[in-house]
């Protein structure tokens, strides 16, 4: 069982409206590891994460996580699992109405029986490690975007999750940050031994933790591996993306019609 | 045609949909045994909702009362039949102005302010992240809001009547001087208890129920945009006052009419 995988995508289909976002697509994420989901804009990362955590339903697929079928579990029995798990939502999504402190003793007040004074050393430590402990006071809307996420992280990672999502963890943070920022999550993957799925647009930042890579583009998986293997991947897709050229057969502008007949047929229409 | 048939039809199963889905959203969200920590939320939103909305709706019917009562007096007067001007505003309140009212005010003031509030929470993903951090949501924010304004509404039902009798009282018998004794007596002689107070309060505890639930189904609904919570706050307010106004004609017709 120790060596089976966290968490196993099998066939995902999954659309918004007349949209495909995935067409069958398969992951595996393996125990005590950090695999990375990467891919343009809009390819659905953010989506996946959310199917991963139940609160999607896929139009087709499975999904388990440590042997549980996630959407075939009753609503108490996704928020027993979900206790397992933490996320880091790209926005942050801290309780607006909960100062700093409190947005992280959050999860430890609901969900254990540990006195007052315990609560306040865990809270200290996880602040302790994003590097706000002094900002415990504040409220969110009196911290920036990238300490916002900071304390996002805190949060997640209150229960010591078996499991922990992360949704662009790098935007927003300075040089700095960023550095601590991978680290931390390096060690939380080495000291704890956790799972880590992240999804990210920093490539170098990325690879240096990721200890298995998926690339996804148009609702299919398009490249997987090591960092060190798709560094050297021959098809010119995923070179384009983990070396981050302009130009390639990955096209950076959206689906349109010829830019200058475009412009030249206005006719006062948008 | 057949396009407006295929519209009407489409627009008829997204109603019976939403219905669906606001039916279930109460039973998961109101139905349950509140934990310690439950009854503490419930109390803060008793604030928000209650106590925070005791001076429009008193002030409201102190000048409901007063109103009613100068109304009143011009045309009983013409009968000489102004000593049962205390019976009269005691029953239009009770019966009646106290419930809608303070029903309606309870909409524009809390109701609204609830829609937004979860909407908001919505839109920031604050609800997701308490889903992902193994919280029930509609235990946590939805549940304790929806039992507040249960309680609420038909407490502030009472103070609104029980201040706007005291408003009639202050322009009829101080102002306008109807006899006090006449004014107190001719309403403990013809109000009910049962039948006038009771039936008003029951009609209180509806409305409660009923502007309380669409203000916590609709936000915890909206399409988490601006554009979206704008449009679940009007709704609130439009569908809890038809609501609350259709509603008044039904319960009344059962309690006052004549099959009653």
């Amino acid at each position: 069982m120790s060596d089976s995988p966290f968490v196993v995508v099998e066939g995902l289909s999954f659309s918004r409206g007349d949209k495909d976002i995935f067409s069958g697509i398969d992951l595996r994420v393996p125990r005590g590891k950090i695999t990375a989901i990467m891919g343009p804009s809009g390819t659905g990362k953010t989506t996946l994460l959310k199917l991963i955590g139940g609160q999607l339903v896929p139009d087709a697929g499975r999904i388990w996580i440590d042997g549980h079928e996630v959407h075939a579990l009753s609503r108490k029995a996704l928020f027993v699992l979900r206790r397992r798990m933490g996320m880091l939502f790209q926005s942050g999504a801290l309780f607006s109405d909960l100062s700093v402190y409190e947005n992280v003793a959050f999860p430890l007040r609901v969900h254990t029986n540990l006195p007052g004074a315990m609560i306040r050393d865990v809270v200290l430590m996880k602040l302790q490690a994003v590097g706000l402990r002094g900002a415990r006071d504040l409220m969110p809307a009196e911290l920036s975007g990238g300490m916002a996420r900071r304390v996002a992280l805190a949060r997640a990672i209150a229960l010591d999750p078996e499991l922990i999502l992360y949704d662009e963890p790098f935007v927003g943070q300075d040089p700095i940050s960023m550095g601590v920022l991978v680290q931390l999550i390096k060690r939380l993957n080495e000291a704890l031994g956790l799972t880590a799925v992240v999804v990210s647009h920093d490539i170098k930042e990325t690879l240096s933790i990721a200890d298995y890579v998926y690339v996804i583009a148009d609702g299919q998986v398009m490249a997987h591996g090591t960092p060190t293997t798709l560094d050297v991947d021959d098809d010119p897709r995923v070179s384009q993306f983990v070396h981050g050229e302009p130009d390639g057969p990955v096209p950076f502008h959206y689906p349109a019609s010829d830019f200058f007949t475009d412009i030249l047929d206005s006719g006062g229409r948008q | 045609m057949i396009q407006r048939i295929w519209r009407l039809g489409r627009r008829g199963c997204e109603l019976l949909e939403a219905l669906g889905r606001s039916g279930q959203f109460l039973l998961q969200s109101a139905v349950g045994v509140p934990s310690r920590e439950g009854w503490y939320l419930w109390l803060r939103q008793m604030h928000f909702v209650g106590v925070l909305s005791l001076a429009i709706v008193l002030v409201s019917g102190l000048f409901i009362g007063m109103v009613m009562a100068l109304q009143g007096y011009t045309i009983l007067v013409d009968f000489g039949a102004e000593q049962a001007l205390g019976q009269m505003v005691a029953l239009s309140l009770l019966r009646e102005l106290a419930p809608v009212v303070a029903a309606l005010l309870f909409a524009g003031r809390a109701g609204s302010a609830l829609t937004a509030e979860i909407g908001l929470m919505k839109a920031t993903e604050q609800l997701t992240s308490m889903e992902m951090i193994g919280v029930d949501p509609l235990r946590r924010v939805v549940a304790p809001r929806l039992w507040a304004g249960f309680v609420a509404l038909p407490l502030l039902t009472i103070g609104f009547s029980v201040v706007g009798i005291y408003g009639g009282y202050l322009v009829g018998v101080e102002w306008l001087g109807v006899f006090e004794g006449s004014y107190w007596g001719n309403m403990q002689a013809s109000v009910d208890f049962v039948g006038d107070v009771g039936n008003g309060m029951v009609k209180s505890l509806v409305f409660a129920l009923v502007v309380t639930w669409i203000a916590v189904f609709q936000g915890y609904d909206l399409i988490p945009t601006s554009e979206g919570i704008s449009r679940a706050t009007t709704r609130t307010v439009v569908y809890s006052s038809l609501a609350v106004l259709g509603l008044d004609f039904v319960l009344t017709a059962l309690m006052f009419g004549e099959f009653s």
